[in-house]
């Protein structure tokens, strides 16, 4: 996964490499005179008496507005990777890199603050629901064909075979199908699931849902809803009644890696609307770059706790943003 | 954040008006934002860079042609490459035809192929469907709930695990209609065996299209993605889904760039009527956050004819409420009239802002009124007491209050064209007035 960014991610690293390296080892012998620098005399100064060296703005311009292209190119949206590159050029500027020290500590170690820094941290499901009260009710959300339904069934998978029990709240009474679908869903992976009609009020279905989790000590709920997109009031105030109603512990924003810059919109919406307190990322196994997440995080700022990898029940595994990290810049050092 | 992106795109081409030469830094800078307002609607980045390379070029060689304006010219320029860029619109032929629909998971194939049904069904063809999606469970019910809803027969078996199978039990099955659309799993160009399958439907029913359904919200991967499934069946057409959204389905022209097919459709909602043609300038305005582009470039093109409003009449400050009846008919055909108030080469003036404050119903309600006034009145609204406001009110199926806002309009108007008037240059009011009276 994310491939294609890592690649990438290592090329620029290269580049800033050569243009500080560049820069600052045969100023060593050359500096006093170099011309323009306003810290001219701040930076031999630093030179002589801590024998280290600066790295100015200009140096980084080149390579920094490469990464700002290969961010664009992996879908992180453009607030988000002039926030990142903002945050780089703030790191490295005026940096003082002592004489032998290499290159790239500084700059990896500044392009993993940066993107420690939009991802924030995951969230651990697991260690929630042993520490909170149970029935743990969860309410998924998100627009149209994210991958709600496929999602709520990979969870109900993952929760049971961490020993939990779990119920299923067939939310989306909407779409055509979407009952038959989670319904064999909750067949195959062996989850009691709770369903009214098509057309029904979801609200109905979640709160049976709920009152049968108490009923019957059920662990947790997952609540799955009808995809439903940000503009749409009346479909966003159904979502609040849901919310209002089933009182939900945790609320999941559900959207795919694939989504491009809409997908800082509509996080933004609907965490306006109705919060969230943690997002599943579906289809990352499509995406081998992997922008929408750093994107996503840094919008809702709010953890990721899943992502989706593929169709079967398996396919998910839990988030960590410093394995991501990890995996972006790995090999590079 | 949307406002905001139109709003510099416009800012950036407000800097170009009145200049006589092409600026070097106007453009660079205008070119900045049209690349900033492209990514964010996701077009692909190197397509981005090429076509901002190609504005950049054109706009400083080319020679503005005699009497448009540079600002014109540039905005000529913009228009033009879009368009290039985008192609025309795919053909849609009413004959008898097998469609094979193909996408990404989740991007709506199956509502998309229910709407395509009830679009050749209203054609008057006989319409029919396939579900060969094997895979997800409901798919079969999904599909065939919508197409009952709308009496189109569907094939499908929620039992079957061999989509080629149910194609081939399909065709035979349904071998007396005219069109056969036939939805298939989602897949992404990764999944090898996935990829092989299609190929496989493809042959097998020898699909006289092959559509690609994209997500409105689809990011840089369009581009990928597309290249994968064309190099397979060979892609004739785009759909794009779900532009009800915000998403601007930027993400799509990497995909016709990619394949070389049109964009046939848009998805725009959530029932099955919810499927429009493609209008490429409608889709252009949406990329850019700007208004209809396309018709005030039209605008720029033509010559400015003298209008029906005596412009000069108007110069004097003589403004009536027959001149803004005109100006309404025009906004009327032209959109809100800040949008067209901000595209005009106005320069640093402001309108007050209660001027732009009519909705689009209320314009309408206000000639309704004006059609219930006399000729005199219209010319001369001085001679509006209080029983002829009554007149018009029941006249118009309005209340006397309303009759009283339109007056207040109407003499906000025309302070506000005073106000134009005493700030700018003779030149720019009397283009002002041209424009209005011209549309």
């Amino acid at each position: 996964m994310f491939d294609g960014l890592r690649q990438k991610l290592q090329k620029i690293q290269a580049g800033f490499e050569q243009s500080i390296t560049s820069e600052t080892d045969e100023p060593a012998a050359t500096s006093p005179e170099s011309e323009k620098d306003p810290n001219l005399l701040g930076r031999v100064r630093v030179l002589i008496t801590d024998r280290e060296l600066v790295i100015s703005g200009k140096d980084i311009e080149e390579p920094l507005n490469e990464l700002e292209m290969v961010l664009l190119e992996n879908d992180v949206a453009l607030p988000v990777a002039e926030e990142i590159i903002a945050h780089i050029r703030k790191d490295l500027t005026g940096k003082r890199r002592k004489v032998g020290e290499k290159v790239d500590t500084i700059v990896l170690t500044s392009l993993r603050d940066a993107l420690l820094d939009v991802l924030g941290e995951g969230f651990d499901l697991v260690g929630y629901i042993r520490t909170h009260e149970r029935p743990v009710k969860i309410l998924f959300t998100g627009v149209n064909g994210t991958g709600k339904t496929t999602t709520v069934a990979k969870i109900g998978s993952f929760l049971k075979k961490n020993g939990f029990s779990v119920v299923i709240g067939a939310g989306d009474t909407f779409r055509a199908g979407a009952q038959e679908q989670i319904d064999v869903h909750a067949g195959r992976i062996g989850i009691k699931i709770i369903q009214h009609q098509q057309g029904a009020d979801p609200s109905a279905v979640l709160f049976d849902a709920v009152e049968y989790a108490r009923a019957h000590h059920i662990d947790v709920v997952l609540a799955d809803t009808a995809g439903r997109f940000h503009n749409r009031v009346n479909l966003m105030n159904q979502l609040d009644k849901i919310r209002r109603i089933m009182k939900p512990d945790l609320i999941v924003y559900v959207d795919e890696a694939v989504a491009g810059n809409d997908a800082v919109i509509r996080a933004f919406e609907f965490e306006k609307a109705v919060g969230a307190d943690a997002v599943v990322l579906t289809k990352a196994d499509m995406d081998p770059k992997g922008g929408a997440a750093i994107s996503i995080a840094h919008t809702i700022g709010k953890p990721l706790m899943f992502l989706g990898t593929g169709q079967g029940y398996d396919d998910i595994i839990p988030f960590t943003p410093g394995g991501m990290v990890d995996d972006l810049l790995a090999g590079a050092a | 954040m949307l406002d905001r992106l139109g709003t510099s795109l416009k800012d950036a081409l407000k800097k170009l008006a009145g200049k006589t030469v092409v600026d070097r830094a106007a453009v660079e800078e205008l070119v900045k934002d049209l690349q900033r307002a492209l990514i964010q609607a996701d077009v692909n980045v190197k397509l981005v860079m090429q076509l901002s390379q190609a504005i950049k070029n054109r706009s400083l060689d080319e020679e503005p042609p005699k009497g448009m304006s540079v600002r014109e010219h540039v905005l000529r320029i913009v228009y033009q490459e879009l368009v290039r860029l985008m192609g025309s619109a795919g053909e849609v032929r009413l004959g008898p035809q097998t469609i094979l629909m193909a996408g990404l998971q989740g991007s709506g194939k199956t509502t998309t192929t229910a709407k395509l049904a009830r679009y050749f069904q209203r054609k008057g063809l006989k319409t029919a469907v396939i579900c060969a999606d094997t895979f997800r469970p409901g798919a079969y019910e999904q599909l065939s709930t919508l197409c009952s809803r709308i009496n189109i027969p569907c094939f499908g078996n929620p039992q079957g695990k061999d989509a080629r199978l149910i194609v081939t039990e399909g065709l035979k099955t349904m071998g007396s209609s005219e069109v056969v659309i036939i939805d298939t799993q989602g897949r992404h160009a990764l999944e090898e065996d996935l990829i092989r399958e299609i190929i496989d439907l493809n042959t097998l029913t020898a699909a006289t299209h092959r559509w690609l359904v994209l997500d409105a919200a689809i990011g840089q991967k369009a581009s990928e993605q597309a290249k994968r499934f064309h190099d397979a069946i060979s892609i004739d057409g785009v759909l794009i889904t779900k532009m009800d959204g915000t998403a601007k389905g930027g993400g799509a022209l990497s995909a016709v760039s990619e394949t070389g097919a049109g964009i046939v459709f848009i998805g725009s909602g959530e029932t099955v009527e919810d499927l429009e043609r493609f209008d490429p300038d409608g889709f252009i305005s949406r990329l850019l956050g700007m208004g209809d582009l396309k018709a005030l470039v039209e605008r720029a093109q033509e010559t400015v004819s003298e209008g029906e409003i005596d412009v000069n009449a108007m110069m004097r400050g003589k403004f009536t409420l027959r001149d803004m009846y005109k100006q309404l008919e025009a906004v009327n055909k032209m959109g809100p009239l800040k949008q067209i108030m901000s595209m005009m080469p106005l320069g640093n003036i402001n309108l007050p802002g209660d001027v732009y404050d009519v909705t689009s119903t209320k314009m309408t309600r206000y000639r309704i009124i004006m059609d219930s006034m006399t000729g005199k009145e219209l010319d001369d609204p001085s001679v509006l007491g209080s029983s002829r406001i009554h007149r018009i009110a029941s006249g118009s199926g309005s209340s006397p209050d309303e009759v009283r806002e339109l007056l207040k309009y109407y003499k906000n108007m025309k302070r506000a064209l005073k106000g134009v008037r005493g700030g700018a240059g003779k030149f720019n009011m009397q283009r002002l007035m041209k424009k209005f009276g011209g549309m």
